[in-house]
């Protein structure tokens, strides 16, 4: 979501050339730092412990945004479609690194499985997005390719943690239950299937409920970049609704292909739950 | 029937037995006997292929077992395991579930009525949860999924510790008399007094 806010290039509105939304100087950026010392003082007088955490979270967060538009600046000026596609693969193995982390299971085995799993729906989805719905000439045209492959990514990683951290844990804190299943139906696929389906609802359910407030309570980041940056709020609200549908899809589809191609690696030819998947456990 | 040839077993560091050979044939009713912590679950948890053998060999009905025929050796295996680790939903969903997917076709209404009969069971409790149930419901639920399983070899881990001693006695008697192969594990005496028991001493 992070490339949502951005307002340095904009979607332009069909028909017009868009007016752009005013820049900012980097005074007027570091101005709004003025908030963050009460934040810093309060926290330090609650001795809330996480003022280390809330520097280092915005020192990335500048510095990642800051690398972004530079590099995006820099592939939008060539926008080949190779590069756009190898800066997309690298956005998914960093995404498949994070998920796993989040999830507790090891990368060297999982990465590829993820991978892939990420790989298919967001492929097709953001092709069809920009062929069937946007529908741009250049189909790996930069502008459309980074920010709205951003958007979905962002997401799905979310999801996606939820459905495998709710598969896996889930399976290896009740493990009893699901091989007494296994012995009952001796047919892993049925003896999975509800922890399946609760991994799944899980997963999705955080998206179910913004796409069920959506508009009421917030206006999505994409818009208000957008709105910002020249569009008039109508075509602003049709891309935003393609883009929930999309990640909505995305979600529903990566969450579960990423359970279904982690299952080989995650089980042993007995069917039952490896017990050197997880990583070190943290606790 | 199960032919156990020398199995040493670890988990972790820890050794659980070692150099154990058993042979039960088939038809034949075998009970083991011995302290908790000898590893009588664990010799189950190895012939379901939920945890494998560091030496040694398995053999059910002739095959031998490993993941080439764990399907084929599952199928003919009912296990009852000691908390009937059964999911929490509604014992009918789940007898149904189980019924249709191992013999593809609609639950038995009325096999499913006999079994309930028999087992003193109402049939009110297939609208509870198995949550719901009381030690006692749930191992005779347990055992009604495998009547109506009706596999040829079951391992039954204490299948009968939290009945009352006229129940513990009508089922020991019925499994008994029933022309299956089983182990038993179980502190019960109800198991003990039938000639048809083999006693294995485990020290």
């Amino acid at each position: 979501m992070t490339i949502a806010g951005r307002t340095v290039q904009p979607f332009e509105s069909k028909g017009g050339p868009s007016m752009g939304a005013q820049d900012l100087s980097i005074f007027s950026l570091m101005s709004l730092l003025i908030f963050l010392f009460p934040i810093l003082y309060i926290s330090r007088y609650l001795k809330l412990g996480i003022n280390r955490d809330i520097l280092i979270g915005m020192v990335r967060m500048c510095l990642q945004l800051s690398f972004v538009g530079l590099y995006l600046e820099f592939l939008f000026k060539f926008d080949s479609p190779w590069l756009n596609t190898a800066y997309l693969l690298l956005m998914i193995s960093i995404a498949c690194h994070s998920i796993l982390k989040s999830s507790n299971l090891k990368i060297g085995i999982f990465f590829k499985p993820l991978f892939f799993s990420l790989l298919i729906p967001f492929g097709i989805m953001l092709l069809f997005f920009n062929g069937a719905v946007a529908r741009i000439d250049n189909l790996f045209e930069a502008k459309y390719l980074v920010p709205v492959g951003g958007m979905l990514l962002g997401n799905c990683l979310r999801s996606i943690i939820i459905g495998l951290t709710h598969f896996y844990s889930g399976l290896k804190k009740n493990e009893k239950e699901y091989l007494y299943s296994l012995s009952l139906f001796n047919n892993r696929a049925q003896a999975l299937k509800p922890w399946f389906k609760e991994s799944l609802v899980a997963a999705i359910n955080p998206t179910l409920a913004s796409m069920a407030t959506i508009g009421l309570v917030s206006l999505p980041g994409m818009m208000t970049g957008q709105i910002l940056g020249g569009s008039i709020p109508l075509v602003a609200i049709k891309y935003q609704i393609a883009i929930m549908g999309c990640i909505f899809y995305t979600e529903y589809f990566s969450v579960i292909l990423s359970i279904l191609f982690s299952l080989k690696t995650g089980f042993n030819a007995f069917d039952v739950l490896k017990t050197d998947i997880f990583q070190k456990d943290r606790n | 029937m199960i032919s156990i040839e020398s199995v040493s077993h670890d988990i972790g560091k820890t050794q659980i037995f070692s150099n154990l050979s058993l042979c039960v044939n088939k038809n034949e009713k075998v009970l083991i006997l011995g302290k908790s912590g000898l590893g009588k679950t664990s010799l189950f948890r190895l012939i379901l292929g939920f945890e494998q053998a560091g030496s040694g060999r398995i053999l059910i009905n002739g095959l031998n077992l490993d993941k080439d025929h764990i399907h084929q050796i599952r199928q003919q295996l009912f296990y009852l395991s000691q908390d009937i680790d059964l999911k929490n939903e509604t014992i009918l969903g789940l007898v149904r579930d189980i019924w249709e997917f191992n013999f593809a076709k609609e639950l038995c209404q009325e096999n499913l009525d006999q079994q309930l009969t028999f087992l003193e069971l109402s049939p009110g409790i297939l609208q509870k949860k198995t949550g719901e149930l009381s030690g006692g419901e749930r191992q005779r639920i347990g055992l009604l999924i495998g009547f109506m399983l009706d596999r040829p070899i079951w391992l039954l881990d204490e299948p009968t510790s939290a009945l009352d001693d006229a129940m513990k006695k009508k089922i020991a008697i019925h499994i008994l008399s029933l022309e299956k192969t089983l182990v038993i594990i179980s502190h019960d005496h109800c198991w003990q007094n039938s000639s048809a028991v083999r006693i294995e001493r485990w020290s």
